[in-house]
C-alpha cells in the first residue's frame, strides 16, 4: 500500500490521473513514498517535516481545504474486532493522517506520517490550519498522541477524568466483553430464490 | 489586568472549563440544553456586558463512539449505525459509506439503484434544509415559517418512508445497490419489489409543492425587514477562514466558494442532470440562509429530472451474501446537506473493517465557533450559531 514509486508505477501515471497527482504532490513536499489506490491519494512524509509538508501542499499544490485529521493504530494487540491481515509481521506504530483537498477541482491527498508508539508525538498543524485544533484534540484523546505546540490540547469528547485511549486497538469494548458477537446467533437467512423454493418444497 | 474578585474566581473554578479569564467579566453558560443549541451543546462564554469576548464550545454530550463500534460490526451492520450520525438527513449519510465499500470490493450499483439513491439523497437534502428554514427564523423570532416548512417536510418524509420504511433512519442502502422497497422481500412470495406504485408521480407533485413553499418562505422570511436586520452583515466568514476551518456545504458556498461534491465527485449520476450551485458573496448569516433556500429549489429540480429519467432494471448488483472486503484503503466523500461527509475505510480483508474514520460536516462547521463569535453581541450569538445549521449527532458521532 505504501509502495515506493517503482518503474511500473511511473508508467501507470499517464493513465491514472490520481497517480500523476500523487507523484506531483510527493515531489513538491519531498515525500518518502506515495500511492494512489481506489482514487485515494496517499503521500507519506517524515514526522520531522510534517508541518512544512502540509504548508507546502496548501501553498503550492492548491490543497487549501482542511478536510480532517485522524490517526490509525497498527497493532498486534487487538482487543476487539479482527486483527490486521499479517499481524505477526506488523510493525507497531501509529499513522497520523491529514486530508487536504482543493476547492477548484476534485484533487485531494492524504498526508501520512508514522509515529512510533514509544515516543508518540507530532507537531501541531494549528499554526497552518486553525481548523486542525479540534481534530488534533480528538486524535490526542482517542490515540494518546501528543500534538506539540497545540494551544489547548485538552479532552474534546471524553470527560476530563476519562482514562485510556479508546480508539487504540488494545482498548476493550465493554459491550463485546459481555457478549462477544451479538447477532450471529439470531441472524436469519436473507430471502432469496433458494429459500423460497425450499419453503415451497 | 485587574485583580480577580474572589467570588468570581470561585465561580470560575466551579465551571471547570479551560477558558482563560483575565478580567472580572461574567461567565455565561449556555446549554447543554438550550433551544438554540440543536441538541446538547454547551457554550461557555466570557461576556463583557452584551459583548462576547471569548467562547469555548463544550461538546461530547452525544458522543457514541461510532468509529470504535464500526470496528466490531460487519459492513452491513454498520450501515444501520451511520444513518444515525446526522439524523435529519439519515439517507445521505449512508451513501458515502456504501460507495466506499463498493469501491473496495470493486462492484458498482445498477443504474436504477443509483438513481433511487440520488432521488432520496435530494429528498433528504430538502427535508434537512426545511428544518433549517423553520428553526432559523424561529430562533430570530418568527414562528410562522415553521408551519409552512414542516408541512412540506412531512410530505417528503412520507415519501421517504414509503420507499424505505423509515422516516428518519432508512437503513436502505446495501453494498451493491438498495434494499427492495418496503413491503417487499417476503420469503414466501416470489415478488420483486421496487419503488411503491405511484411514487414517481407523488414525487413530482411533492416537488411542485416544495417550490411553492420556497416562494412562501421568500415572502415570509427573505423580504422581512427584521430578519434582514438580524442577518445581513452578521457573522461574516471570509473565504480563507472557511477553508482553513474546513467549512463545507452551504456554509462554504455562502462564503463565495462555488464547490459542490455533487459536481466534483462522480459517485451518483448527477452528470446528466441540469442544476446550479448557488453561492453567496459576503459569507454572512443572510447568505447562508439564502444559499440553503436556493438549494431546496435546485434539489427539487434534480428530483424532477431524475424521476423522468430513472431507468428500469435491477436494484442490486451481484455480491456475496457474507461480505469480505479485500484489503485496501478508500476514502469516499459525498455532498451531505450539511457539507462534506466522508468515510475513510481501512480493510484488512476481514468481515469487519480495521478502521473507519468518519468525516462529518457539522464537526468542522462548528469548530469555527470560537473564531466567529469573538467580539459579537449576545443576541447575534444565536443568529450566528443557527445560521451554521449543525446537528449535534453529526458533531459528536
Amino acid at each position: 500500500m505504501t509502495d515506493s514509486p517503482s518503474e511500473a508505477d511511473r508508467e501507470d501515471t499517464a493513465a491514472d490521473p490520481h497517480a500523476a497527482f500523487a507523484e506531483r504532490v510527493a515531489s513538491l513536499v519531498g515525500a518518502d513514498a506515495w500511492a494512489a489506490e481506489h482514487e485515494t491519494v496517499r503521500v507519506v512524509v517524515r514526522r520531522e517535516s510534517w508541518v512544512d509538508a502540509l504548508r507546502t501542499a496548501r501553498d503550492e499544490a492548491g490543497l487549501e481545504f482542511f478536510s480532517w485529521l485522524s490517526a490509525l493504530d497498527w497493532s498486534r494487540d487487538v482487543a476487539v474486532g479482527e486483527p490486521a491481515a499479517d499481524a505477526e509481521a506488523l510493525e507497531e506504530r501509529f499513522e497520523v493522517i491529514a486530508r487536504l483537498s482543493s476547492v477548484a477541482d476534485a484533487s485531494a491527498a492524504h498526508f501520512v506520517a508514522t509515529v512510533p508508539k514509544d515516543d508518540p508525538w507530532i507537531d501541531s498543524l494549528v499554526p497552518v490550519f486553525a481548523g486542525a485544533g479540534w481534530h488534533e484534540r480528538e486524535a490526542a484523546e482517542m490515540f494518546g498522541i501528543d500534538f506539540r505546540g497545540h494551544p489547548n490540547l485538552t479532552k474534546l469528547y471524553l470527560p476530563d477524568s476519562f482514562e485510556g485511549h479508546p480508539l487504540r486497538k488494545s482498548y476493550p469494548l465493554l459491550s463485546r466483553e459481555v457478549k462477544p458477537w451479538p447477532g450471529m446467533v439470531d441472524v436469519e437467512d436473507m430471502p432469496s430464490t433458494d429459500n423460497v423454493e425450499a419453503d415451497q418444497a | 489586568m485587574t485583580q480577580l474578585d474572589p467570588r468570581v474566581a470561585m465561580h470560575l473554578s466551579d465551571a471547570a472549563v479551560s477558558v482563560e479569564l483575565e478580567t472580572p467579566d461574567m461567565t455565561l453558560n449556555i446549554g447543554p440544553q438550550h433551544p438554540s443549541t440543536h441538541g446538547v451543546l454547551r457554550l461557555v462564554a466570557r461576556v463583557d456586558g452584551e459583548r462576547v469576548e471569548a467562547v469555548e464550545p463544550v461538546i461530547g454530550y452525544m458522543h457514541r463512539g461510532y468509529e470504535k463500534l464500526a470496528e466490531v460490526r460487519t459492513y452491513a451492520q454498520t450501515i444501520a449505525l451511520v444513518n444515525r450520525i446526522d439524523w435529519v438527513s439519515g439517507f445521505a449519510n449512508e451513501i458515502p459509506f456504501v460507495i466506499a465499500v463498493e469501491k473496495l470490493m470493486d462492484v458498482e450499483a445498477p443504474e436504477r439503484a443509483q438513481y433511487i439513491r440520488m432521488i432520496l439523497t435530494e429528498m433528504a437534502r430538502i427535508s434537512s434544509h426545511l428544518i433549517f428554514m423553520s428553526s432559523y427564523p424561529l430562533e430570530l423570532g418568527a414562528a410562522t415559517p415553521l408551519m409552512h416548512a414542516f408541512r412540506e417536510r412531512e410530505r417528503i418524509l412520507e415519501l421517504i418512508e414509503g420507499v424505505t420504511g423509515g422516516r428518519f433512519h432508512p437503513n436502505f442502502n446495501r453494498v451493491g445497490g438498495v434494499k427492495p422497497a418496503a413491503g417487499g422481500g417476503s420469503a414466501t412470495k416470489k415478488l420483486i419489489q421496487d419503488l411503491p406504485a405511484g411514487f414517481l408521480q407523488q414525487a413530482r407533485d411533492a416537488m411542485d409543492k416544495v417550490l411553492t413553499v420556497c416562494d412562501d418562505l421568500d415572502d415570509l422570511v427573505t423580504g422581512n425587514e427584521v430578519f434582514q436586520a438580524r442577518t445581513i452583515g452578521v457573522g461574516v466568514v471570509p473565504r480563507d477562514k472557511a477553508l482553513e476551518y474546513g467549512l463545507s456545504g452551504p456554509n462554504l458556498r455562502a462564503s463565495g466558494v462555488g464547490f459542490d461534491l455533487r459536481k466534483a465527485e462522480h459517485i451518483l449520476p448527477y452528470d446528466g442532470i441540469d442544476f446550479e450551485i448557488p453561492t453567496g458573496e459576503n459569507g454572512d448569516c443572510f447568505d447562508r440562509y439564502i444559499v440553503r433556500l436556493a438549494e431546496i429549489r435546485q434539489a427539487a429540480r434534480i428530483i424532477q429530472q431524475a424521476v423522468d429519467r430513472i431507468p428500469s432494471g435491477p436494484l442490486q448488483a451481484k455480491v456475496p451474501r457474507v461480505l469480505k472486503v479485500p484489503p485496501g484503503q478508500a476514502y469516499v466523500r459525498a455532498e451531505n446537506p450539511k457539507g462534506e461527509m466522508g468515510y475513510y475505510i481501512v480493510s484488512e480483508g476481514g468481515r469487519v473493517p480495521y478502521r473507519v474514520k468518519i468525516r462529518s460536516a457539522s464537526f468542522s462547521n462548528l469548530s469555527i465557533l470560537p473564531w466567529i463569535l469573538e467580539n459579537q453581541l449576545i443576541p447575534d450569538l444565536v443568529a450566528i450559531m443557527g445560521s451554521l445549521d449543525f446537528v449535534l449527532g453529526d458533531v459528536d458521532r
